[in-house]
């Protein structure tokens, strides 16, 4: 009788653990109706037995920073050309990459439900978004409903392109150019030659247009010594360090080895592709962080992620508990 | 700021630990501070407080009883939950037995649950004598699976009920929240009925001794009593702990128990 196994097992609990018993599938609808009678939760089914756990289940979103939840921050893939090929880039960007392009409608769109959908910040990446024709039109419809961010390589500041960095607006935009290291050895290894000296200079123009300029630095190495001197040299283009951002390179797309980025291991970051929603940047051409095509509603896809997450941070911390009792 | 009251309660289960972790921080700031101390069982939690180890300790009905035994009625009942006011224990069968108060139980058998509960052993003895039902007359199945914690666990009762849906047994005496916990009849229909509902009685309560001053002991209760349901934070404890308010003691609630230990001779200390 699964009630008086429930019973007999959770009472033993202290709010918030978990046991299991074993259920048939005829039984679930009891278990379910059990729990609710007597305010505990059932975590999930697991080869025959149930996981319950005593109380209610916390909220792993409240877990969270309100900044970080998920959706807060909405990342657009505008394209995912690129005028260089890093050999680390996480989503396989490069020249002979096609466009893939997110498309003005759509852009429009998300901007226009994202107030609603509770998204607090847009960033938009790519590829390279310097080269699309329309990309301050792009930049200005994002700035008009959150604030924004746009990350470049930062070398294409010349011609037509940075007649279209001009149009942009300043309040409300942040540009985040890539700079891996502190000489040009280290970055242009990975990002092709000249490209440090090129990315240097277009750090140097944003700043004289007067935008607001965060420095990130995806580094291949764990050398303190190297973190350092990128610091140093964030700091003497005149980046504050709340602006400069360092992160390890991501196991993924081009990248031979780095850091293993999962549905399991990372707390989602909405991404928005041609081809659909990912559950986060780094793994935005990759068919495991694929969650859905449309992201319209945006409340929906938002809603869908959230609630895959909240299940699976509640499972994973279920196991957690179970294993030291196994 | 005056040194805290110490309170003793029962571990009969890990969740005890955050319910007086939690009613420790609601006392922090008050008037009377408090702390706790565990025991594994009720007999040295009594003996605690009669040694003066403990100022308060949060009894069942039968260490309440015990106290007053061994004190010769020195001590005295503080406060109580809500719920405690209004205990019965409950008399099941399997659904469909046709069971219709405690004269059925005349030539069957009963399961009982640890000999110190007094919800499931010690007063459904107790009432069914009352109800001319003697002990000679019923086959009485005795569960001890959880002795010393006068059946907070629950685990003899539910043994009990296994019993009965095992046919082990043909009828079980459990506690009211023990009935409520399996859901009453709603959620194994068709399982177990309940043909017999014992009078009202009184559970727990915060016990002192006399030689806890007054003023002391006072200031602690009125915190107690202040506790608010519709206080989140205070919430919270009060659902961990099974209750909605703290109340005064109601001693009539336990005139039947004092009957039922001196007439099965049930001793004072253990």
């Amino acid at each position: 009788m699964v009630i008086l196994d429930l019973v007999g097992a959770v009472g033993r609990l202290a709010e918030g653990a978990v046991a299991s018993v074993p259920v048939t599938p005829a039984e679930r609808p009891t278990v379910e109706r059990w729990c609710e009678h007597t305010g505990n939760t059932v975590v999930g089914y697991d080869k025959g037995r149930v996981i319950v756990r005593r109380g209610r289940a916390p909220d792993p979103l409240a877990e969270l920073p309100a900044d970080r939840r998920p959706g807060a921050r909405l990342w657009l893939y505008t394209n995912f050309d690129c005028n260089l090929a890093c050999d680390y880039c996480c989503v396989r960007s490069s020249p002979r990459t096609p466009r893939r392009a997110l498309g003005r409608d759509t852009v429009r769109r998300i901007a226009g439900e994202a107030v609603k959908a509770g998204v607090s910040e847009l960033l938009l990446t790519g590829g390279e978004p310097f080269l699309l024709p329309d990309l301050d039109e792009l930049v200005s419809t994002c700035v008009a409903a959150r604030p924004t961010t746009l990350l470049t390589n930062g070398m294409l500041f010349r011609g037509r392109r940075l007649a279209a960095l001009r149009r942009m607006p300043r309040a409300g935009l942040a540009l985040q150019i890539s700079i891996d290291s502190a000489t040009p050895e280290r970055h242009d290894a990975h990002r092709g030659a000249g490209s440090w000296a090129r990315a240097v200079a277009g750090v140097r123009t944003a700043l004289a247009e007067g935008f607001r300029v965060r420095l990130a630095a995806t580094l291949t190495t764990t050398d303190i010594a190297e973190e350092a001197a990128v610091r140093t040299l964030f700091a003497d283009l005149g980046i504050p360090p709340d602006d400069q951002v360092l992160r390890p390179v991501a196991h993924r797309g081009f990248a031979d080895d780095g850091v293993t980025i999962t549905t399991d291991s990372v707390v989602p970051e909405i991404t928005v592709t041609a081809d659909g929603v990912y559950w986060h940047p780094v793994g935005a051409d990759d068919a495991d962080q694929f969650v859905r095509r449309s992201p319209f509603p945006l409340a929906d896809a938002i809603a869908q992620v959230r609630t895959t997450f909240a299940a699976q941070r509640s499972a994973t911390n279920a196991q957690a508990q179970l294993f030291p009792c196994a | 700021m005056s040194e805290p009251i110490v309170i003793g309660a029962v571990a009969y289960t890990p969740n005890v630990v955050p319910i007086w972790e939690g009613i420790r921080e609601y006392f922090a700031d008050s008037a009377a501070p408090m702390d706790f101390v565990l025991f594994s069982n009720y007999g040295r939690q009594v003996d605690a407080l009669i040694a003066g180890h403990v100022d308060i300790a949060w009894n069942t009905n039968l260490a309440w009883v015990r106290t007053v035994l061994q004190t010769e009625g020195s001590c005295r009942a503080l406060a109580m939950r809500d719920t405690d006011t209004r205990f019965s224990t409950v008399l099941v069968a399997r659904a469909g037995s046709g069971y219709s108060g405690p004269f059925a139980l005349k030539g069957r058998r009963l399961a009982l649950g640890s000999r110190d509960s007094a919800q499931s052993a010690i007063l459904p003895v107790h009432y069914l004598r009352r109800a001319g039902v003697p002990d000679t007359e019923v086959e009485l199945i005795r569960i001890d699976s959880d002795l010393g914690k006068h059946g907070d666990t629950g685990r003899s009762e539910l043994d009990a009920i296994r019993c009965v849906l095992d046919g082990d047994a043909d009828a079980a005496a459990i506690g009211v929240t023990t009935w409520e916990s399996i859901g009453r009849d709603e959620l194994m229909p068709g399982a177990l009925d309940a043909f017999w509902r014992s009078p009202t009685y009184c559970h727990c309560n915060f016990t002192a001794l006399d030689s806890l001053p007054q003023e002391r002991s006072e200031p602690w209760v009125v915190k107690l009593l202040a506790m608010d349901w519709a206080v989140p934070e205070h919430r919270r404890i009060l659902e961990l702990e099974g209750l909605r308010q703290w109340v005064r003691p109601q001693l009539s609630g336990y005139a039947a128990l004092f009957d039922a230990v001196k007439e099965q001779g049930i001793p004072a200390r253990w």
